[in-house]
């Protein structure tokens, strides 16, 4: 009949197409799930992945045991509904401690202990500072997996050298650079912090700013919830942050500033069609920018990093930094293989040698590291005399993307900062 | 394209068989029952079991598990619309938060659709490629909004060099702007994405009602010497009132549902500015882990689209009344 | 009754009444196909992205790409196999099928029922099935989330988005099939059941068949809702190796923000399978969507 033929063409059509794009899916696959494989949630994509993927591959051929990377795009929905479903991933590495002790108390995670790591071997292998930030209520859930600091900020070596800047010790000297760029008619800065949930930068810059000029009691308290957003001291980092994010020094002004991915800004500095000169995240951009965004790239000449001024000069130069922290929703006997294996000073070597992260664990060695840019962020990590966890990832549940939002805000209407905190300070009362 | 006459509903033939059809009839109706059962036992389930769920919820803190933990009250509610200014917020003006957001999706997204669907509708039905225009404009219709995301992601593309917009506007010597980035433009760069994907809609149900009307009486209009906006005005539009209804009814289902654009291209973002209540009701129970706010906003969408129910059956008793 | 496209042909007259409605209508000829093309431009934008090269596409706008002449199968290839959309892509189409016959069999049993037997309650169960139409999806998540959980983990498999689809897909089904059955000849039924027929046999024998149109435009357009949808594929299926490409590209988008090479080459392939659907059967289509909405 002829009105079959439209369906039968159809038909065959779809029956083509699927047999072919079968095919070829599945030769890419990916393992499944089994009883000798595991799951590990994370947030990396692009070269950040690809770095991982290699500690990954070494412990595969090493135990037997296949490892499946997951990648989430808002971690803290993804997690939910897996959990909710009774299907978590075995691993997640995760880049908030405030987080895990939220998803812990909900007896969502682990703990160590019981996984065959005990209190002592974690201790021979990190430090006190690293063990309390993977810990709640007294018991360990996260092996500190990688870290990084967030106190260095990018520039072109090559540009200061044209122009005569000296690396700027204070605050001050950094805005007089800023200054001279424009006067050049050059973009100073280029900053991301909008698509792809990518507000958190903006934490970044506040925390920085409030450790210099607050200094690391403050610091503490504020982010664990002793101290309210409302204090004067928040207020006067905030207002310091806006005097470089507005829209005189920043790639396309605020707007520009919110309509830009954080990887985004980094191309901005150095991709192929820079469009602005200085750019300012923690020591993983060197790996991003030099495998993912441009790989001409070089460490040293075209790219390095200095470190995060002064501001208020007292108050010295405390290193803020983060980490990402491996937990366990399951326990399997592969599991436990895989968080020993993370905590092993062969895998750290081996991640840290990609040049896309430093290692918190004590028993790797600084000559690990690849470059000159990786080396510098592991010495100021090393050296640090004041360190401090990046504030926005101790927030509980997930403040810390609110956080986020809130300072959206108040580079949006500096002249609001204070209703804007007490708006937030109202939302995380009693959270902590 | 047929269109569809409604009868009214078969009745059994009356028979003069007498007791034994009568019985027969009653047994075959319970049989007929068993039709109809597995899809309603489906709808229980599936559809109303779970809105009862989440009415109760709305009243509730919630805990991690999605169960009824802390009886609230009305307190969800109350925050919602006093206390929230994600999700409104009348202090300022213009106002802001998701529901406002919705708002302006109602005003301008309705509007323009119904404008364009309508002038083209009317201007391609005397072309003889109207039936290209027609596919060019329906072709996204078929589009995932994901897929409409992505579209529009590299026309409002910042960079001059990629995004078709920007690039027009610095070729005419404008500057480029931000689109996405800046919470003034952002909704109704959004909303405009979506009106690309519904004209087509909107064109189609309106074509065919045109093609549908007395042309006769159109002529008799055109011969005692009416202009064609007289008689757009006078006779088509009046006419066209209830397929224009049905379609406006389509497009407030959609404004008050749109969430796929809003996850895909912006999150909800600058910050919060391009939330809409279904996004709020998704990141307020999977982000923030509150699901008893969550369902509070459920509800209010609920409550929001329960007019429509209501039109929608007493439309069709009335009809089958008609008939 | 001759219709309005009749009506407008017959008119001629002479050269310059001819000339002077040319001129009139020009702008309209203009501004018709200026609309169509404007409407094409981002589709086109995008399908012309997806054969770029990276470099190309941060360089230069698409429209450049017609003086470049430097196309690329490559992005296609990255996209299905590195970033696992070919796998993706077949998870849609598991998802879809099912969630498409599913509905489209128990509705059209369902519409059957409501259309030609009589039993009590019936027009209130039908007016209530009406009434859930647009029930938003919102309203369901949570519960059938925890309902799927605590019965058979049937988040963990495709069973959860099934039955929701099929749940959500019922009341249209339902509606739309019904409201066909009963134009359908009640003689040929009433003879039928004269002669001893079943229930079941009339539908197998005389509704369906004759029901063809209808249930193609119901199933073709559930097929496209299904194979579109993000929410409840988001929710419903929780193991990333199961999920459909609706959900898998967001991740590339913030993962890959700026390479609109992948981006694009995904979306295309997203909208690869709807874009034939409509196009092979775009009569049944668009019917399905009318009928949806417009009763008379």
């Amino acid at each position: 009949m002829k009105r079959r033929r439209p369906f039968i063409a159809l038909a065959v059509v779809l029956a083509l197409v699927a047999a072919g794009l079968t095919a070829t899916a599945i030769s890419a696959k990916p393992a499944k799930r089994n009883a000798n494989s595991i799951e590990v949630l994370s947030l990396w994509g692009g070269s950040e992945k690809d770095a991982f993927l290699k500690v990954t591959a070494a412990f595969t051929k090493a135990t037997g045991i296949n490892v499946q990377y997951t990648s989430a795009r808002d971690f803290i929905p993804d997690i939910r509904t897996r959990l909710a479903a009774g299907n978590p991933p075995e691993i997640g590495i995760l880049p908030r401690p405030g987080y895990i002790g939220t998803l812990a108390k909900q007896g969502a995670l682990k703990p160590l202990s019981g996984l065959g790591l005990t209190n002592a071997y974690m201790k021979s292998n990190y430090s006190a500072g690293w063990l309390s930030l993977g810990s709640s209520g007294g018991k360990l859930y996260g092996v500190p997996a990688k870290a990084n600091s967030k106190s260095v900020i990018w520039y072109k070596p090559q540009s200061f050298k044209k122009y005569h800047f000296k690396i700027p010790a204070t605050w001050t000297q950094l805005l007089a650079i800023t200054k001279k760029y424009k006067a050049k008619g050059l973009v100073p800065w280029s900053v991301g912090a909008g698509p792809s949930q990518s507000q958190w930068t903006l934490t970044d810059w506040f925390e920085n700013i409030y450790a210099r000029t607050a200094g690391p009691a403050k610091y503490q308290a504020l982010f664990t919830g002793k101290l309210p957003f409302t204090d004067p001291s928040v207020a006067k980092a905030a207002r310091t942050m806006t005097q470089i994010i507005n829209n005189k020094y920043v790639l396309n002004g605020v707007q520009g500033v919110l309509g830009q991915s954080f990887v985004g800004g980094i191309t901005d500095v150095f991709g192929t069609k820079p469009k602005a000169q200085l750019y300012f995240e923690g020591g993983f951009v060197g790996g991003i920018a030099l495998q993912q965004v441009n790989t001409s790239l070089k460490p040293g000449k075209t790219i390095a990093s200095f470190p995060w001024p002064t501001v208020t000069p007292s108050r010295g130069r405390p290193i803020v930094g983060a980490a990402d922290f491996a937990a366990a929703f399951k326990d399997t006997p592969e599991v436990r293989q895989f968080l020993k294996y993370i905590s092993t000073k062969a895998a750290g070597t081996i991640w840290v040698s990609t040049g896309a992260v430093n290692s918190p664990n004590k028993r790797v060695s600084g000559k690990a590291y690849p470059n000159v840019l990786a080396r510098a962020e592991a010495h100021q990590l090393a050296t640090a005399k004041t360190f401090l966890f990046d504030g926005s990832d101790l927030l509980p549940g997930a403040f810390g993307d609110t956080w986020g939002f809130a300072l959206q805000d108040v580079i949006q209407h500096p002249s609001n900062i204070n209703s804007i905190l007490s708006d937030f300070q109202k939302k995380i009362k009693g959270q902590f | 394209m047929s269109t569809q006459p409604l009868p009214a509903p078969a009745a059994p033939a009356p028979d003069a068989k007498g007791h034994q059809v009568l019985l027969r009839s009653r047994v075959e109706g319970l049989k007929g029952i068993l039709f109809v059962l597995p899809a309603l036992v489906v709808l229980a389930i599936f559809l109303i079991y779970p809105a009862y769920y989440t009415i109760r919820l709305a009243f509730y803190e919630g805990d991690f598990h999605f169960g009824f933990f802390h009886y609230l009250g009305i307190e969800n509610f109350k925050q919602l619309l006093t206390n929230d200014k994600d999700f409104l917020d009348l202090s300022k003006f213009p106002p802001g938060g998701a529901l406002i957001n919705n708002l302006r999706w109602l005003i301008v997204y309705i509007s323009l659709s119904l404008l364009i669907g309508l002038g083209l509708a009317v201007l391609a039905v005397r072309v003889r490629y109207e039936r290209f225009v027609k596919t060019a404009i329906f072709v996204p219709m078929a589009i995932a909004a994901v897929a409409v995301g992505i579209i529009w992601l590299l026309v409002y593309s910042p960079d001059a060099d990629v995004g078709v917009l920007n690039a027009l506007l610095r070729g005419g010597g404008l500057h480029t702007q931000s689109w996405l980035g800046n919470p003034s433009l952002v909704n109704y760069a959004l909303i405009f994405a979506y009106i690309w994907a519904s004209v087509g809609f909107v064109m189609v149900v309106l074509s065919a009602a045109i093609k549908g009307l007395p042309a006769d009486v159109l002529e008799a209009a055109r011969v005692d010497g009416a202009n064609e906006w007289q008689i757009f005005r006078r006779i088509m539009f009046p006419l066209l009132s209830l397929p224009i209804s049905v379609v406006t009814i389509w497009l407030f289902i959609n404004v008050i549902k749109v969430f796929d654009i809003i996850y895909v291209m912006t999150g909800g973002g600058p910050g919060t500015s391009s939330r809409v209540i279904a996004f709020t009701m998704y990141e307020e129970t999977f982000h923030n882990g509150r699901p008893g706010y969550g369902a509070a906003v459920a509800v209010i969408m609920l409550v929001l689209i329960a007019p429509v129910m209501v039109l929608n059956v007493r439309r069709f008793r009335s009809e089958r009344v008609v008939a | 009754m001759a219709t309005v496209d009749q009506a407008v042909r017959l008119r001629t007259g002479t050269r310059s009444e001819r000339l002077v409605r040319w001129v009139t209508r020009t702008p309209i000829h203009i501004g018709l196909i200026a609309i169509a093309v404007i409407w094409l431009v981002p589709t086109v934008g995008l399908a012309l992205t997806s054969f770029r090269k990276p470099e190309n596409i941060a360089n230069s706008g698409w429209w450049h790409a017609f003086t470049q002449w430097d196309w690329t199968l490559h992005n296609y290839g990255s996209v299905i196999h590195a970033t696992g959309m070919g796998h993706a892509w077949v998870n849609s189409l598991i998802i879809t099928v099912p969630a498409t016959l599913l509905p489209l069999t128990l509705g059209a049993l369902a519409a059957f029922g409501f259309a030609w037997i009589p039993f009590p309650f019936r027009d209130t169960l039908f007016l209530l099935i009406v009434a859930l139409m647009i029930v938003p999806i919102q309203t369901s998540l949570v519960p059938l989330l925890k309902l799927f959980a605590e019965h058979g983990h049937l988040n963990n498999g495709y069973w959860g988005i099934w039955l929701a689809h099929t749940a959500f897909g019922l009341p249209l089904a339902v509606f739309l099939l019904r409201n066909f059955f009963i134009t359908l000849p009640k003689d040929l039924i009433e003879a039928a059941r004269m002669d001893g027929a079943s229930n079941l046999s009339i539908f197998r024998r005389i509704v369906v068949p004759l029901s063809v149109p209808a249930l193609a435009s119901f199933g073709i357009f559930q097929f496209l809702w299904v194979w579109n949808d993000l929410l409840m594929a988001l929710i419903f299926v929780s193991d990333p190796s199961k999920q459909p490409m609706t959900v898998r590209i967001p991740y590339l988008i913030s993962t890959y923000g700026q390479e609109y090479n992948l981006l694009a080459a995904a979306a295309f392939l997203l909208m690869i399978v709807p874009l034939i659907v409509f196009f092979a059967l775009q009569r049944y289509f668009v019917q399905g969507l009318l009928a949806g909405s417009v009763k008379s």
